[in-house]
């Protein structure tokens, strides 16, 4: 009896580390944001938006990034691994941009009037967030999640290798306006959110590496529980 | 020591293929040589279908492999595609174009040398000279299954595969199918044909086999089998491979 | 017996294309009139009577690119449906023929198809909002030649993944507009100076990058339409 994906049960057991370690980082994360940074001097308290939604930005790339590497990984060796770690950076990445895009209008409104504005990064962002949805539903859609599995590789390539360009044209579109959402560049930041910001960023890549990694073993388990139910059946 | 087997027609050896979970053809060894009529036999859902797909390229096997003349899929997939001619239940056919558009279309995708009297040809050998020039959209469907056979010889193909190709036809157009691919058999072709026809498959071929559960149940040769009493042979195996 | 070789199947297959849609005119007339009525739907959203107040160039592009986005969502979907209805696609498949070439001639079919879908529509711009498209003319052809290649080459792979998980134009449209967002807003950029309201941005950048976009995706889809075909 061949296992259709093998199931490595022992990398199980970075579960719980990984876990904790998380858990651990965002509860200091969400401390120094609440507790320890000042308010900013012109917007006040909502900036504090800030160091989730940028870090939640540079994840959500980031996750494109390997969505990219598992769509041609997938294309070149037909490892079902690779399909599992494109979907997984897929649909994480999905939810990272969700959490750019709602909390931008909630940053932007209070601090500049107005919910918001067709500006460079935030509309690469949504045209990000719409490439994203297309992927999976190529995958809902496919008669099996092999051919799925192969289309929406392709549309992740497609997607992946869009994202610069799109981002140049848009930064094109609008012209050089001053950017408005742009965060204050390192050198703006105040030590104390300087800090903030810092350990905001590899909190929210474990949190980005923490959800990866289970939604990779639960395709892998998926895919096995098929397996198991198909031959259960035909028995 | 052993003498080198003669090339077959085709040759498969543990060829599988797997959907996710399903396997639907499980580890098939198959020898067909030249000239051999084939019948391929079994319930839905066996893997008839999938085994043609197979050997027709149109499917990557998951395990396995496989030869065609001798040639292999991976490296001499183009000169593969040459030799083979398909038959299936769909047509393949472009309904607003005519039975000869259709016919010089396929024959120059193929290479055909002199492609209008080739397709002039074959009409005339499926008794449809006169109806080159209709659309094949208004055709019965037992003349698109005639335009489709003369779509799978086209390019004259060593080895046919026939998928169920009497589904749909009303008893008449079965019969000059029939009579058709008999007259082909006489060519030195290698044919491989599915049927759900138990008694016509027998007619048509030299062997036959029964798949089931996507490996093979049951085969035999054709002239020592009795066409009436090949039902209950059928589902014999059928049930011993259940078991 | 010869080889036939890329030219000549792509010759073969856009010419089959094109053939089919001369005998039906089946693609034509259904892009043709959805693009009219999507045009009278415009008028009525944007009030287009302003046009002349705001200047050609303010809404004019938008309006042109968008309906020809549409109507070409329609036409590229058409392309591969057609070949659903007796598998057609399969045979086409089983034929010794290089798969690229085949997805070659399927666009170039569908670039002459829109190309004349915008011969029609263009000067109809031109009449309804009272612009003077001869003075333009060779410099507007080129633009649009230029967008609609890079259109069709995303379209015509995005569509046939489109029409292989079951789905037409709804899911063409989802997949395809926000991977073309780049080409839209040159399109829409470019079109704008040429209609003389735009202020002149730096056009040369928008074509370079155009131009980039189509070697990249006719590049890309030619080397994946196998993938998306295979069964």
């Amino acid at each position: 009896m061949v296992d259709p994906v093998p199931v490595n049960h022992r990398s199980g057991f970075w579960f719980w580390p990984l876990w904790t370690l998380t858990t651990a980082g965002m509860a200091v994360a969400i401390g120094l944001v609440f507790l320890y940074v000042p308010d900013e001097r012109v917007m006040g308290a909502v900036q504090r938006i800030f160091y989730f939604h940028v870090p939640a930005a540079i994840v959500a790339f980031f996750g494109v990034f390997l969505l990219l590497a598992g769509s041609i990984g997938y294309l070149w060796t037909r490892d079902r691994r690779w399909d599992h770690l494109a979907l997984a950076s897929t649909e994480v990445a999905l939810l990272f941009c969700t959490i750019v895009l709602v909390t931008g209008p909630l940053w932007a409104k209070p601090a500049w009037g107005v919910w918001w504005t067709w500006e460079a990064k935030i509309t690469t962002t949504l045209i990000l967030w719409l490439l994203l949805l297309g992927c999976l539903m190529v995958r809902r859609y496919a008669e099996s999640r092999e051919v799925g599995a192969r289309l929406a590789s392709i549309v992740g390539i497609f997607s992946a290798a869009d994202v610069y360009i799109i981002y140049k044209a848009t930064v094109w579109w609008r012209g050089q306006h001053p950017v408005v959402f742009a965060p204050d560049k390192a050198g703006g930041l105040a030590p104390k959110m300087m800090h903030a910001f810092l350990t905001c960023m590899p909190v929210f890549f474990l949190l980005f590496a923490l959800l990866i990694f289970v939604r990779y073993r639960l395709a892998c388990l998926e895919d096995r529980a098929e397996a198991v139910l198909d031959r259960a059946l035909e028995n | 020591m052993e003498r080198e087997p003669p090339a077959n027609a085709i040759r498969a050896r543990g060829l599988t293929r797997q959907f996710a979970s399903r396997r639907a053809v499980d580890g098939i060894d198959l020898d067909v040589p030249r000239g051999q009529a084939l019948a391929l036999f079994g319930p839905n859902g066996a893997g008839k279908s999938t085994l043609i797909q197979l050997l027709t390229l149109q499917l990557r096997p998951t395990r396995g492999s496989f030869t065609i003349d001798g040639l292999e899929p991976r490296r001499d997939g183009v000169a593969l595609r040459r030799r083979l001619g398909v038959l299936s239940h769909q047509s393949f056919l472009y309904d607003d174009l005519t039975a000869a558009e259709n016919l010089e279309f396929f024959a120059r995708l193929y290479g055909v040398d002199d492609p209008r009297s080739r397709c002039r040809e074959l009409l005339d050998l499926v008794d449809l000279g006169n109806r080159g020039d209709d659309r094949v959209g208004s055709f019965s469907r037992g003349m698109q299954q005639r335009v489709a056979l003369a779509r799978a010889l086209v390019h004259d193909p060593a080895i046919l595969f026939l998928d169920e190709p009497f589904t749909g036809l009303d008893p008449d157009a079965s019969r000059k199918l029939c009579a058709t691919l008999n007259r082909l058999r006489g060519d030195a072709r290698t044919l491989l044909l599915v049927s759900h026809d138990l008694a016509q498959g027998i007619e048509l071929s030299d062997r036959w086999i029964i798949l089931r559960s996507g490996r093979i149940a049951a085969d035999g040769v054709s002239a020592e089998t009795d066409a009436a009493s090949f039902e209950s042979v059928y589902f014999d195996s059928l049930r011993r491979a259940r078991a | 017996m010869s080889e036939t070789g890329f030219i000549a199947t792509c010759r073969l297959v856009a010419g089959k294309d094109l053939h089919l849609e001369w005998r039906t005119w089946d693609t034509s007339t259904s892009s043709l009139v959805f693009s009219l009525v999507v045009l009278v739907i415009f008028n009525f959203a944007f009030d287009l009577a302003t046009v002349r107040e705001l200047g050609v160039g303010r809404l004019v592009p938008g309006v042109l690119w968008s309906v020809i986005a549409f109507a070409a969502v329609i036409g590229m979907t058409r392309s591969f449906q057609l070949e659903q209805r007796h598998e057609t696609l399969s045979a086409l498949l089983l034929s010794p023929c290089d798969r690229s070439a085949i997805f070659f001639g399927k666009f170039v079919a569908n670039l002459v198809k829109i190309l004349t879908l915008e011969l029609i529509l263009v000067p109809l711009t031109a009449v309804l909002f009272d612009y003077d498209l001869l003075a333009v003319l060779w410099r507007m052809a080129g633009l649009l030649l230029l967008h609609t290649i890079g259109l069709t080459a995303l379209g015509t792979l995005f569509a046939a993944i489109a029409v292989r998980v079951g789905r037409g134009e709804a899911l063409l449209a989802t997949l395809l507009f926000p991977a073309s967002t780049p080409l839209f807003i040159s399109a829409v950029k470019t079109t704008g100076v040429l209609l003389g309201t735009e202020s002149t941005t730096s056009v040369a950048d928008w074509l370079t990058l155009t131009a980039g976009f189509d070697l990249l995706y006719v590049f890309l889809a030619l080397l994946t339409f196998e993938v998306v075909v295979e069964r």
